[in-house]
């Protein structure tokens, strides 16, 4: 029995573990092969989260590769202050990059939770991001480096509430990109963990976009739009600048007097007034209507026709069709413009571009208005060779001259220089695009030498003209239409001018709404000479320099400011005219002006050092001494002293 | 039973190695990102910075402070740069 009792005990405890093992098993076998999928995808959402990688958009770049749009994560920030490890120490750090005053962190501290939208950069919440009970939630947005520049024309993405606008519209597709999937792990804290083996789907990034505007000379036009509708008290104004041979849109601004940035250049159209003139003598040559050698008689300045009085600013007696648009005579061109038939009228200015959109890379964009002959009415050709009658964007109507300029052969302008795809290929690059040939060669030539006489020929576009390089040029100033008519006493000044004459490589329209002055050789020309100055001074390159060689010089044009200094062009590098001679001598700069003596010493292969400014007082070695090549000239120089 | 023994540690001490080795890559994968955002933010910045100092808007002012004027064109000269052909 004592005996049993034992082996019984044993065998109780036997059938104990048999059961409990029994029971595990039975257990295990529940967890991992009944319920095991349903733990298994509880576990997968406890330490996993399946998350959508944004695509980054794609960047904005101006024709040089300077950045316009770029994307940038931004955060929105949410704390709790009670969740703070340690308040003396977090707080500050939270108000400091925050940028929360005492005050305002106070009254932050007294909540259970806060919740500042931001949105803040990186950088300000880099500190942030490991503190707990801080919670950050980032979102990638549209970043602009110069958050004024040319914004009209590059416009916004879309965002819930509003739509894309601008150049974002427009290349949206390429830019956006393809968003990726992944699975992320995540620990106890709920940071997460990427990992490389649970991509699902890569993002892919959008393609980047090279717009043709060169951001230098956009920064000289709308700084000098700015000031000139301050200046002149315009109610707005907006110029383009672009290049003839590609149809390439080197820049564009529009400005109103409040400040705000339209794009008016694409969807505000205008009564172009004489600078339209260009049009109908267009036609008149193109259809042999007129010999370089015929005159109208001026008639004192006053003309009725069909009813309706046309005036001359100054009364003109005969006049060739050169005279007119030298002289802008709206009685002439309206006795000119009787040659043509009405169906002639149209189609040139049809051809030109007017009255249908230019086809530039902008949504809605205006096509202006161009009636058909059948709508006109007996007064419809004098008026629409004056610039009446018909409403043109400021595009359309450097577009049109850039056909001048491009010997007679209209392209199609475009904003768009290059896409290229993440891989750094080149998936689009912009080629001109010609539209139609709407004058000949010859006749182009011929136009182009009449505006260069508006200009340098005492025409009304004198005020534009630069002493060093020709500009050829239009003038137009149109009366402005309200609700009820013409508006007393108000006008819209304009100048087309292609720069330089000869050979064009800048086709610039400038506008100005009602500017005080009124007049288009007071207030628009001038701002042309402005803005081509500082062209010429910048370093942009949308000007190519070496072109210029041989350009010839305006005659009889006052500099603007006499500074004494007569402009030359020289061939760089210098040509050492004694180069090669292992001794020099010294050549007689004393008296001469610094630029000149600099220029003399160099030409002598010597190496130079100026104190000074102004005119040359002293040289050391002394003028006439025999040094060696390369020797450094020490030159003083003073602004008091007279120049030789 | 001794060889099933290491067997079974053997298998455990790869299978927790591997383990750590993937959290420390996530971890330097997540720091590596975060230094990645941080620099693109701080090339943001003084990209914008950039922009600020070379516009206009900022150097005509000083400019005009320290009593200079901007050229008209018959005070600029252009140096010519030989094309190929005329190359010495």
């Amino acid at each position: 029995m004592s005996m049993a009792r034992p082996a019984l005990r044993l065998r109780a405890v036997q059938i104990a573990f048999a059961l409990a093992i029994g029971t595990l098993i039975v257990r295990a076998a529940q967890v991992q092969l009944v319920r095991g999928a349903r733990y298994q995808a509880a576990a997968r959402e406890q330490r996993t989260e399946e998350v959508e990688l944004p695509a980054s958009r794609g960047a904005i770049y101006d024709r040089n590769g300077v950045p316009l749009a770029l994307t940038q994560e931004i955060f929105h920030i949410g704390f709790a202050p009670l969740e703070l490890r340690d308040g003396g120490r977090d707080v500050p750090v939270l108000a400091r990059s925050l940028g929360l005053s005492g005050r305002e962190m106070a009254r932050a501290l007294g909540k259970d939770y806060v919740y500042l939208h931001g949105p803040f950069t990186l950088l300000q919440v880099a500190g942030l991001r490991e503190m707990r009970g801080v919670h950050l939630t980032s979102e990638f947005t549209r970043f602009h480096p110069d958050r004024a520049f040319a914004r009209a024309v590059l416009g916004m993405p879309a965002a819930p509430g509003r739509p894309a606008s601008g150049i974002e519209r427009v290349l949206d597709t390429l830019l956006s990109g393809k968003p990726g999937r992944a699975v992320v792990l995540r620990d106890q804290f709920g940071r997460r963990y990427e990992s490389p083996s649970r991509l699902d789907l890569f993002p892919v990034p959008g393609h980047d976009a090279y717009l043709t505007l060169d951001s230098e000379l956009q920064d000289i036009v709308e700084r000098a739009l700015s000031d000139a509708v301050a200046r002149f008290e315009a109610i707005g104004g907006d110029v383009v600048v672009l290049d003839p041979k590609t149809g390439e849109l080197l820049a564009l601004a529009s400005r109103r007097a409040d400040g705000t940035t339209p794009p008016s250049v694409f969807t505000s159209a205008f009564e172009p007034g004489s600078t339209a003139k260009l049009f109908a003598a267009a036609a008149l040559l193109l259809h042999d209507r007129v010999e370089l050698t015929d005159s109208v008689w001026g008639e004192e300045g006053e003309l009725v026709l069909g009813g309706r009085t046309i005036t001359d600013e100054h009364p003109e007696g005969w006049m060739t069709l050169r005279d007119v648009l030298r002289r802008s005579s709206n009685v002439g061109m309206a006795k000119f413009v009787r040659r043509l038939d009405p169906e002639q009228q149209y189609m040139m200015l049809r051809d030109f571009g007017f009255g249908t959109p230019s086809g530039v890379e902008y949504p809605s964009e205006s096509g202006g208005l161009l009636r058909p002959p059948a709508q006109w009415s007996g007064a419809s050709a004098p008026s629409l060779a004056m610039g009446y009658e018909i409403a043109v964007t400021v595009l359309q109507l450097a577009q049109a001259y850039a056909a001048i300029a491009n010997d007679g052969l209209m392209l199609e302008p475009t904003l768009v220089s290059r896409i290229v795809a993440p891989d750094g290929r080149e998936v689009y690059r912009h080629a001109p695009e010609p539209v139609r040939r709407v004058v000949s060669a010859e006749v182009a030539r011929e136009l182009r030498a009449m505006l260069r006489d508006v200009v340098y020929d005492g025409g009304t576009g004198v005020s534009a003209a630069l002493a060093s390089y020709e500009v050829a040029g239009k003038t137009g100033t149109a009366r402005r239409f309200g609700p009820d008519g013409y508006l007393p006493g108000a006008s819209t000044a304009s100048f087309a001018s292609l720069f330089p004459a000869d050979d064009p490589q800048l086709v610039m329209v400038v506008k100005l709404d009602d500017p005080a002055g009124s007049y288009a050789q007071l207030s628009a020309a001038p701002l042309t000479r402005s803005v081509l100055e500082q062209v010429l001074a910048a370093q942009t390159s949308a000007l190519d320099r070496s072109r210029l060689e041989g350009t010839p010089s305006a005659p009889g044009v006052p500099p603007a400011i006499d500074a004494g200094v007569v402009p030359y062009v020289v061939s760089w590098p210098l040509e050492p005219r004694r180069a090669d001679s292992a001794l020099q001598t010294v050549p007689a700069v004393v008296g001469l002006a610094v630029r000149a003596a600099v220029r003399r010493l160099h030409e002598s292969g010597l190496q130079v050092l100026v104190d000074g400014w102004g005119t040359i007082t002293h040289a050391d070695p002394r003028t006439g001494s025999t040094v060696a090549a390369g020797t450094l000239v020490r030159l003083t120089a003073t602004e008091d002293a007279k120049p030789r | 039973m001794a060889l099933g023994l290491f067997f079974f540690l053997g298998v455990l001490t790869w299978v927790v190695t591997r383990q750590t080795s993937s959290v420390v890559a996530a971890t330097n994968l997540r720091e590596l990102n975060l230094e990645r955002s941080t620099l693109e933010a701080q090339k943001t910045e003084l990209l914008r910075r950039i922009r600020k100092a070379r516009s206009r808007v900022t150097l005509i002012p000083r400019a005009e402070s320290l009593g200079l004027r901007l050229a008209a064109d018959s005070e600029i000269v252009i140096l010519q740069i030989p094309s190929e052909g005329n190359e010495r």
